[in-house]
């Protein structure tokens, strides 16, 4: 199997020859591996060429041509989600790293960015002006783009909530191959607002985990970024121990200890209607363990964490702050007495934390879970904080029976991660497998869904096929939509529906 | 040493394309925030670590054949080790050794390498060098200044480079050693390091350099072996026992770059600086002697579930690289303005002439030094200093070529200028 010659030429005269290739070395490369690897790629093939435009007219003509070969076509930049997996024969890879520009309105406070510009990119060049946008934990070499598209979370999300509350004006490229551009961008040809003058259907393009290319490509969108403190962030080290030292009359971390998880949660709620803090989330234990074992690796990981099965009192919460003095000094000063007495009011004991970061504000590791076992999944829900809490142990129950070969987790619910000052969080329960054990991560994914439905869950990146029948068949609109602005069934199919 | 070894690793791959950036603390502009050249300039997710790993899976499963764009992304990797170092940040994978190894397979079934390498390999093997300059003339650089002398401890092993093509850099350097009264020997007898024939998996050749240059170093009874070119010195320290599955503190001899040596001597005011040198430098760390410095540790064992591994394995993470000294020794100079490039130490971009890539590709190669000058311009350096004969002529050649207003000095020329 192979694409027409004459839609190869085609792609050619587009991009120019170097920036297409069918060479199966170019396509193995192309189709494996990223987050979710074996369960949300599952039935993956190797695509027919992979193919890179520069601009969003080219992305528009790539588009045109595969719709006129009925050539699918699967668009990613970091592709780190497995979702990009091509799943159809003669798939075209448009690989958008090419597309790297982007344009600071220091002004007006946004960034217009192209799919390939990555989070440590745009941030480096926000704080030089005392400005900032979120790093998703997944890692800042992820696409702003793409991951604001997706679901845009992240723990300063506390703050600035989720990708919701970023998206402006932006550029799509349909699956027909026509140019929409929303919001602003259509009539006043700038990207300031999102909501118009002009057409707004940013809800297409994001909802719960987006359509993953199921629906076009945005080609240019841009995204609010935030004021930051008036101070440069100091990074030190030499890898694999690197940090920012923080300037620590302006930004400090604290770690609490309560005696059980709901006080954890009922102080995190007060905190959020004091509106306090940058960063505020219920940690998982075992990310202590997995940053303590940085650049020593899994042996002693798990030497500590068995360790820790007879020493870890789980009963108990773990609540991390960041307080970061954005206006002043006495911000900082104000924050922490109120953080203080929110502690002590719900029964927790407060101590300061090193005045470092080595994982939230430029950079992220969430990729270091993998360290310990090489395949880690998470099962994760966007809720209220108290359902995630009931969410989290009612999977961890359900998890008992996967584990062994999964690891031990100690029954822990997981990692709860607020937002908007506690309006919705992000529970996610925190899954490490081995390499083989890939069924059983999948497995304990569709049990816990099927769980989901029963407790009315609101899971993260749902299966509509599976769902959609206890939610007003919302998959149903959703199969309308794809036939609607993708009548030859070419942009990353079936998404946004169901896969296998 | 054979690809299958490294099978864990090559499917331990979870393309999260962080070898494809500088670590994200340190990334300071959106400009110099990549650090893979191949990734950085033909793009494709095969042009990366991760691509090259998922290539070697690819192999090793008959799943795919040495394509051209294969080969093209192997023989134009430096084999630099950002992504190695940037991997082991968050993994235990040994993403370099993938790589080597790759190379190694695809000489073996007869792809690889690429024609200039075969001709490396034939100077090696008929001059001793990998230039195809007569042997005899190994010491001609030698200027009657210097003073070396018989039965000591100390080796200069000063490597083809350095012995037939920039003496500049052999002549400061063993002047220098003069100066500081240090007594040191050099050997007619030098055989190439092999480095080339490594980096392009041309083992067996290989093999041959390092039975014969330990065997010289054995019966000159030297124990300590002094390097200026950080080529030879990650040679000698890593790839040597590497082949004899051995670990670098099993061997026989330490190996010792001129920049940790002076670095001493001035922490025990046995050398300073008594001229100015009224110049603006930035430091080009080499992958050999930054990243990739440390030793290695030979590890035979299995791989149990979840990652342990049993034995325990000690890793290279490039955190015991040769950072500091060189900056020492350079802010030890009076006059000197150091700046420091966005893209420093464990983060350095690799300046293009790593695994004979510029003998291959040579466009490529210079494209990365250009790229290097650029960042080293934007300092405000008026010149880049380096410690490897390679870096200096591809970062030479690039300036020659109008890429960077810049001076590129090896930093054995500016010590000297310090010192006499």
């Amino acid at each position: 199997m192979g694409i027409p010659r004459e839609a190869y030429d085609a792609f050619q005269s587009i991009v120019g020859s170097e920036w297409v290739s069918d060479d199966p070395a170019i396509c193995a490369a192309d189709y494996k591996g990223g987050a979710a690897t074996g369960i949300r790629d599952k039935g993956s093939v190797r695509p027919a060429c992979s193919i890179q435009p520069k601009s969003s007219e080219e992305v528009r003509r790539i588009v045109k041509v595969c719709n006129r070969f009925s050539l699918p076509y699967v668009p990613t930049s970091t592709y780190f989600s497995a979702t990009c997996a091509p799943n159809r024969d003669n798939t075209v890879m448009m690989d958008l790293k090419r597309m790297d520009k982007f344009d600071i309105d220091y002004k007006n406070m946004y960034a217009v960015v192209e799919p390939g510009v990555s989070f440590s990119m745009l941030q480096a060049e926000l704080f030089k002006r005392d400005l900032f946008t979120f790093v998703p934990g997944c890692g800042s070499q992820a696409s702003v783009l793409a991951n604001n598209l997706h679901i845009g979370d992240a723990p300063m999300g506390w703050r600035v909530g989720l990708g919701y509350r970023r998206l402006l004006a932006c550029e799509w490229v349909l699956p027909d191959g026509e140019l929409l551009k929303l919001g602003s961008r259509s009539y006043l040809k700038d990207y300031f607002w999102g909501e118009g003058p002009g057409p707004d259907l940013r809800g297409l393009l994001r909802g719960n985990g987006g359509p993953n290319g199921g629906l076009g490509t945005v080609t240019k969108l841009a995204v609010k970024v935030f004021s930051f403190i008036p101070k440069q962030l100091e990074p030190q080290g030499i890898q694999p121990k690197t940090t920012f030292k923080l300037p620590e009359e302006r930004m400090r971390w604290y770690n609490a200890r309560f005696p059980s998880l709901e006080q954890t949660l009922d102080a995190i709620y007060e905190l959020g209607r004091c509106e306090i803090g940058f960063i505020v989330m219920h940690v998982d234990p075992i990310f202590g363990y997995i940053a303590r074992s940085r650049g020593k690796g899994a042996n002693f990981f798990w030497q500590e964490w068995d360790k820790a099965k007879e020493t870890l009192d789980r009963k108990q919460g773990w609540l991390r702050v960041l307080l970061t003095g954005f206006t002043s000094e006495k911000q900082l000063v104000y924050e922490e007495n109120v953080l203080r007495d929110v502690v002590t009011d719900y029964g927790g004991e407060l101590r300061p934390a090193r005045p470092l970061d080595e994982t939230h504000l430029q950079s992220a590791d969430a990729i270091a879970a993998n360290a310990i076992g090489r395949r880690f999944y998470s099962i994760i829900y966007f809720e209220s904080v108290d359902a995630g809490l009931a969410v989290g142990r009612a999977d961890a129950k359900i998890k008992e029976r996967y584990t062994p070969p999964l690891a031990d987790t100690y029954g822990l619910p997981g990692w709860i991660v607020p937002y908007d000052f506690a309006h919705v969080a992000k529970q996610e329960l925190l899954n490490y497998g081995d390499v083989d054990d890939v069924e059983y991560l999948s497995e304990l994914h569709n049990e816990c869904r099927k769980n989901d439905i029963k407790i009315g869950a609101y899971p993260y990146m749902e299966d509509p096929d599976l769902f959609g029948p206890f939610c007003f068949n919302y998959h149903q609109k959703l199969r309308g939509f794809k036939a609607i602005f993708d009548p030859n069934n070419v942009s990353n199919p079936p998404k946004p529906l169901t896969r296998n | 040493m054979k690809l299958e070894d490294y099978i864990h690793d090559a499917k331990g791959c979870v393309r999260c394309s962080n070898c494809k950036f500088i670590d994200h603390i340190w990334v300071q502009s959106a400009r110099f925030a990549r650090q893979c050249p191949i990734n950085m300039k033909y793009k494709f997710n095969l042009y990366s670590a991760s691509g090259l790993l998922h290539s070697a899976v690819g192999i090793m499963e008959n799943e795919l054949e040495f394509t051209p764009r294969l080969l093209d992304a192997l023989y134009k990797c430096t084999l630099c080790g950002a992504c190695d170092i940037r991997c082991k940040r968050n993994l235990d994978l040994e993403v370099l050794s993938v790589i080597e190894t790759l190379k190694a397979r695809c000489v073996e079934v007869g792809k690889g390498p690429m024609l200039e390498h075969k001709v490396v390999k034939e100077n090696i093997e008929t001059y001793n060098n990998q230039y195809g300059f007569p042997h005899m003339n190994r010491l001609s650089w030698l200027t009657s200044d210097v003073r070396s002398v018989s039965k000591v401890d100390m080796l200069y092993f000063v490597g083809c480079t350095g012995s037939y093509i920039d003496n500049d850099i052999a002549q400061a350097a063993s002047k220098i050693l003069t100066h500081t009264n240090t007594e040191f020997m050099v050997s007619p007898d030098e055989w190439c390091c092999g480095y080339l024939l490594y980096s392009t998996g041309q083992l067996e050749a290989f093999k041959r350099q390092v039975e014969h240059n330990i065997r010289m170093v054995k019966e000159l009874g030297v124990s300590s072996i002094l390097v200026t070119c950080a080529q030879c010195y990650k040679t000698w320290k890593v790839d040597y026992p590497k082949v004899l599955g051995k670990s670098t503190d099993d061997m026989n001899f330490k190996v010792v770059h001129i920049v940790e040596y002076l670095a001493e001597l001035i922490k025990e005011g046995k050398l300073s600086f008594k001229n100015r040198i009224d110049m603006k430098v930035t430091y080009h760390d080499p992958c050999n002697l930054a990243r990739l410095a440390e030793p290695w540790f030979q590890w035979q064992g299995e791989h149990r579930r979840m990652g342990v591994l049993e034995p325990p394995k000690t890793f290279r993470r490039g955190d015991g690289g040769v950072y500091q000294q060189p900056r020492y020794i350079l802010t030890s100079i009076p006059g000197i303005e150091f700046r420091e490039m966005e893209r420093a130490r464990d983060n350095a971009l690799c300046c293009g002439g790593g695994a004979g890539v510029s003998l291959s590709f040579s466009d490529f190669a210079l494209w990365i030094a250009s790229e290097r000058l650029e960042e080293a311009k934007a300092t405000g350096a008026e010149a880049i200093v380096t410690a490897c004969p390679t870096g200096k002529r591809i970062l030479s050649e690039a300036a020659r070529q109008g890429k960077g207003n810049i001076k590129v000095y090896d930093i054995n020329e500016l010590i000297l200028k310090a010192i006499l």
